[in-house]
């Protein structure tokens, strides 16, 4: 009995103790699910975010690695891979007043004290301006274009709101040469005025900016281009010069110079108001180097075939109510080499008259003067031209160079046509490989060609172009003084002065074209204002300069064969 | 007068097999392979291998900002070290995870005996890093409270499974008075992030134990009354509150570690390629996440959360079926440090909890706490062994409510 008892209560507590075993393993398993959900939630809410984050979020910025390790802006080269243009970084002073982020003052030192002491960093900026800038409490840059160790020195202040975000500039190692090709980098990033622009697509797609643009200019010849253009310029006084030096039998253009000139690197008011560009934007009358011109189509088209024919010279062409007259009496009667040499728009006149309006509209529409020149600048200057049907006078006077205004460009590019064997080609600032030349069009018989460069060479040994014979480079050029249009009639005393001219004239291989606006007569020019005194000479210092970089060296035993046209002009070395 | 004759065996007979135990050591390792959980290790495996990759790209920005005039650290020294802490862990892990049940709970319980004891001596020869005295250095430099955090979850476990062979045995008190103990070591220190882990281990273990649900609520109460005193008068608590809550300056590491996780969108920016990493302190471990987002993205970033949840649910599932109550509680306590760092850490990372200064487990560089990782990790393995040829009554969900399990 006993025992049985015992055994049950034995028995009665094990059944105990197993059922809360039982129910408390029940309990913890199903609570075990109540962790699970709180796990889930909790993942659940992390997902959440993270798609939140995702979606809601503005993207990030992309940075392709490829394109980091490019240049910001693409590199522009010269013809031989001497940099002009390219991307520089730089560091900005940008002023964040909301940096500090605490609601209290946007500095921790005074601000008078912060100006003064960026004064001492950068000694051209103003105290009190830059007191009033910090104080106003307007984010913005307090300066551009910061030097690296300027930089440390600003972050030497110990302020957060000045803060320095790296920016990449453009910077133009060879300052201010070449500028008007080159042009500028706005701040908007995009290229203004030059090549900056019209490369703008090529220099800032990932494709394409990692290869330098190479363009036809060569920087020496640039570089004594600007040089010699700014001599002559200073010397007489001019109000600017314009230049340019092209490759003939590729119409690549080596230099092109417009004076004065302003700094890619810092564009203010003044380099905006020098950008306009004189040798592809400015229209002139060029005067008597349209000469040469003439007489090329008038031989051409078979209306002179006797260089010895003479013309009447010695009194003005009257034709309806309108005068032509030469600067001097030249002589009674003159040939047409002569006519050249000393420069006769009444000879030239009669010439252009027997070859008639059309033909020679006709001769000129060819050699592109009836249109915008052919560069990739963005600033093309339109000519004057005369749309209709040309009257006799309209044609005599373009024999001259009068009623017609064109840019430099067009007249080096006509010259290059008349030089080259008769070939026009489109002038181009890209450097055009070897065998791509363009294939251009035919303006004028190669015959014609020959001749003219026989006529061009006597101009510059025996005429006006004396002042342009570097020995040894075989020049030949046509003077141009032509009068500037003001009101009321052209300007006596106000001048564009212009020498076109190629070398060397047994091969010609470059035409250079100088240009003075409104020259001066001064001691240098020996008190002459007349392109023979103040064009020509720039030239005439300028080839041998650029002659050997080019590959033609001085060389006074060749020459082009004068001796069949020498009897023509008779013994002309007094003749000034 | 019949005797029983033995049986004898005729040559070229065989025996009956008998029942027997492994004794060789291929054959326990064999049984071994066939009774953990070899799911729980692959993906324990990809996420060390996904911290391998984190930890690599995470490097160069950690060991840029470590470096000084004097001393230039390797791009990758973190790195390298980190591979080698890894085969360490491994090790561990996979030793730990070869002790019969009985004694990985009796030497997880003389561990945390001894893991009590040095973070006694921490006050005294506790040597300081960046301002907290954590760190005890007996040649190697380790901290108790790493150590401690497993050993505490099966100590407790263990502490609350008397109930099943006592139930009038005051448990809950017992194992609420040694958590007391080590809060006031770990806030000592001061070491919040893993009194937080404490106490939510702590939490759910006597919530497994059965603490009725209206006092489950009261604690919660005074939890929240508690982090309410810790705001007012423990400044460690209240600054990192504070930067929460206010969304810090421009500067602090939150902001920071949001624009790095942001800047590589869905896809990421590339291995090695991040640049707000560079810029970021603590890469390499408490923002070890936000690097993930940079370099390999938001996508990759959900991936490693269900990662985690999946390592969790493993775990968590496998254990419902479970029918020891030591088993199930430790193997809880467990997970829920290994998950409740992992998601604290995502968390402040994502800027929906203040930040904490707990790494990701497994994932961030860590030297003695990737060891300590792993044996949690290992120990986890060794309690939730079972022999796959048992049968074992099912959970009915239906049933325990019928019970009464949430009263």
């Amino acid at each position: 009995m006993n025992s049985l008892t015992a055994s049950g209560a034995i028995a009665t507590g094990r059944v105990r103790l197993v059922d809360i075993r039982q129910r408390s393993l029940l309990t913890a398993r199903l609570r075990v699910l109540l962790l699970v959900g709180a796990f889930c939630l909790i993942a659940l809410a992390a997902l959440l975010r993270i798609a939140w984050l995702g979606l809601v979020q503005p993207p990030p910025h992309e940075q392709s690695m490829a394109e980091a390790l490019l240049p910001s802006r693409g590199e522009i080269t010269d013809r031989n891979g001497v940099p002009l243009a390219r991307a520089f970084p730089a560091y900005a002073l940008w002023y964040d007043p909301q940096a500090l982020n605490d609601g209290g003052s946007a500095l921790v030192k005074p601000a008078s004290e912060v100006a003064a002491e960026l004064t001492r960093i950068f000694p051209d900026l103003d105290p009190a301006e830059t007191t009033r800038r910090l104080t106003s409490g307007k984010a913005g840059y307090i300066r551009r274009r910061i030097l690296p160790e300027d930089a440390n020195r600003v972050q030497a202040i110990g302020e957060l709101a000045l803060e320095l975000p790296r920016e990449t500039d453009r910077q133009y190692p060879q300052g201010s040469m070449a500028a008007h090709v080159l042009g500028y980098v706005a701040a908007d990033g995009h290229g203004r005025v030059g090549m900056e622009q019209v490369l703008d697509e090529h220099l800032t797609d990932p494709a394409t900016r990692g290869t330098p643009a190479a363009l036809s200019i060569d920087t020496r010849v640039q570089g004594a281009l600007e040089d010699e253009l700014r001599r002559g310029m200073l010397a007489v006084n001019a109000a600017g010069a314009a230049g340019i030096v092209l490759d003939v039998d590729t119409g690549e253009v080596l230099a092109l110079a417009s004076l004065p000139e302003f700094d890619p690197n810092r564009i203010d008011a003044r380099g905006q108001s020098l950008m306009f560009n004189r040798v592809t934007n400015q229209v002139y009358e060029l005067g008597s180097t349209f000469k040469p011109l003439t007489v090329a189509a008038a031989i051409d088209s078979g209306v002179v075939t006797d260089l010895a024919k003479l013309y009447p010279a010695a009194r003005p062409l009257q034709v309806g109510g309108f005068r032509i007259r030469d600067s001097h009496i030249i002589g009674q009667y003159i040939n047409a080499p002569q006519a050249l040499i000393h420069s006769s728009n009444i000879v030239t006149a009669q010439i252009a008259d027997a070859l008639g309006p059309d033909r020679l509209k006709r001769t000129m529409e060819d050699l592109g003067m009836n249109e915008r020149p052919y560069i990739e600048l963005p600033a093309r200057g339109f000519p004057i031209w005369h749309k209709g049907k040309w009257p006799r006078l309209r044609a005599m006077t373009v024999s001259y160079g009068h009623g017609i205004a064109v840019t430099p460009l067009h007249l080096a590019s006509a010259y290059a046509t008349m030089v080259n064997g008769g070939i026009w080609r489109p002038t181009t600032l890209r450097k055009v490989a070897p065998g791509e030349a363009p294939r251009g069009r035919r303006v004028f018989k190669a015959s014609t060609s020959a001749r003219m460069n026989q006529l061009l060479r006597m101009i510059a040994v025996y005429g006006t172009g004396r002042h342009a014979d570097a020995p040894g480079f075989r020049i030949g050029g046509k003077t141009g003084s032509a009068e500037k249009p003001g009101v009321g009639g052209y300007r006596r005393t106000s001048l564009i002065t212009t020498f076109a001219a190629a070398f060397p004239m047994d091969k010609p291989r470059y035409v250079v074209v100088a240009m003075m606006d409104e020259p001066k007569g001064t001691a240098a020019s020996s008190y002459q204002r007349t392109a023979a005194w103040n064009a020509a000479p720039v030239v005439g210092r300028l080839i041998p300069r650029i002659g050997p970089l080019l590959g033609i060296l001085p060389d006074t035993s060749r020459d082009i064969d004068l001796t069949d046209l020498k009897p023509l002009v008779g013994d002309e070395e007094t003749e000034e | 007068m019949t005797m029983a004759r033995p049986y004898v065996p005729r040559p070229g007979e065989r025996t009956a097999a008998r029942p027997q135990f492994p004794q060789s050591r291929k054959q326990q390792v064999k049984v071994w392979w066939r009774e953990i959980d070899r799911v729980l290790l692959a993906l324990v495996f990809g996420l060390m291998v996904l911290g391998t990759i984190a930890v690599a790209s995470a490097s160069p920005a950690s060991a840029r900002r470590l470096s000084t005039s004097a001393e230039r650290l390797d791009e990758l020294y973190f790195y390298w070290l980190h591979l080698r802490w890894q085969a360490l862990g491994l090790v561990a892990l996979i030793a730990t995870s070869m002790l019969p049940r009985d004694l990985a709970r009796r030497g997880s319980i003389l561990l945390a005996g001894a893991m009590l004891f040095f973070l006694l001596l921490v006050p005294f020869i506790g040597s300081e890093v960046n301002g907290a005295r954590r760190w005890i250095d007996l040649g190697i430099r380790f901290q108790p409270s790493e150590f401690l955090k497993p050993a505490f979850a099966v100590s407790i476990a263990w502490i609350l499974s008397w109930k099943a062979r006592d139930p009038d045995m005051p448990v809950i008190p017992i194992s609420g008075a040694l958590l007391g103990v080590v809060i006031v070591l770990l806030m000592a220190q001061p070491n919040l992030g893993d009194t937080i882990l404490f106490v939510g281990c702590w939490s759910v273990l006597v919530l497994l134990a059965g603490l009725p649900l209206q006092r489950v609520g009261i604690m919660g109460a005074a939890g929240v009354g508690l982090m309410t005193l810790a705001y007012l008068f423990y400044d460690n608590a209240r600054n990192r509150i504070d930067s929460f809550l206010g969304g810090g300056t421009a500067y602090d590491q939150v902001d920071l570690a949001s624009r790095t996780l942001m800047s590589g969108g869905w896809t990421g920016a590339g291995l090695w390629l991040g640049r707000r990493k560079m810029s970021l302190p603590e890469a390499h471990t408490d923002y070890i996440f936000s690097v993930i987002g940079e370099e390999f993205g938001l996508l990759v970033c959900a991936v490693v959360v269900v990662l985690y949840l999946a390592i969790i649910l493993r775990v968590l599932m496998r254990l419902v079926d479970e029918e020891n109550l030591f088993t199930i509680l430790a193997g809880s306590g467990l997970i829920a440090l290994f998950g409740g760092q992992a998601f604290i850490n995502i968390l402040v990372n994502l800027q929906l909890f203040p930040s904490k200064g707990t790494t990701l487990p497994l994932v961030s560089y860590g030297g003695s706490s990737t060891i300590a990782l792993c044996f949690t990790i290992g120990l986890l393995v060794a309690i939730t062994r079972r022999n796959p040829f048992l049968p074992r009554d099912r959970f009915m969900f239906t049933g325990a409510l019928e019970k009464g399990a949430f009263r």
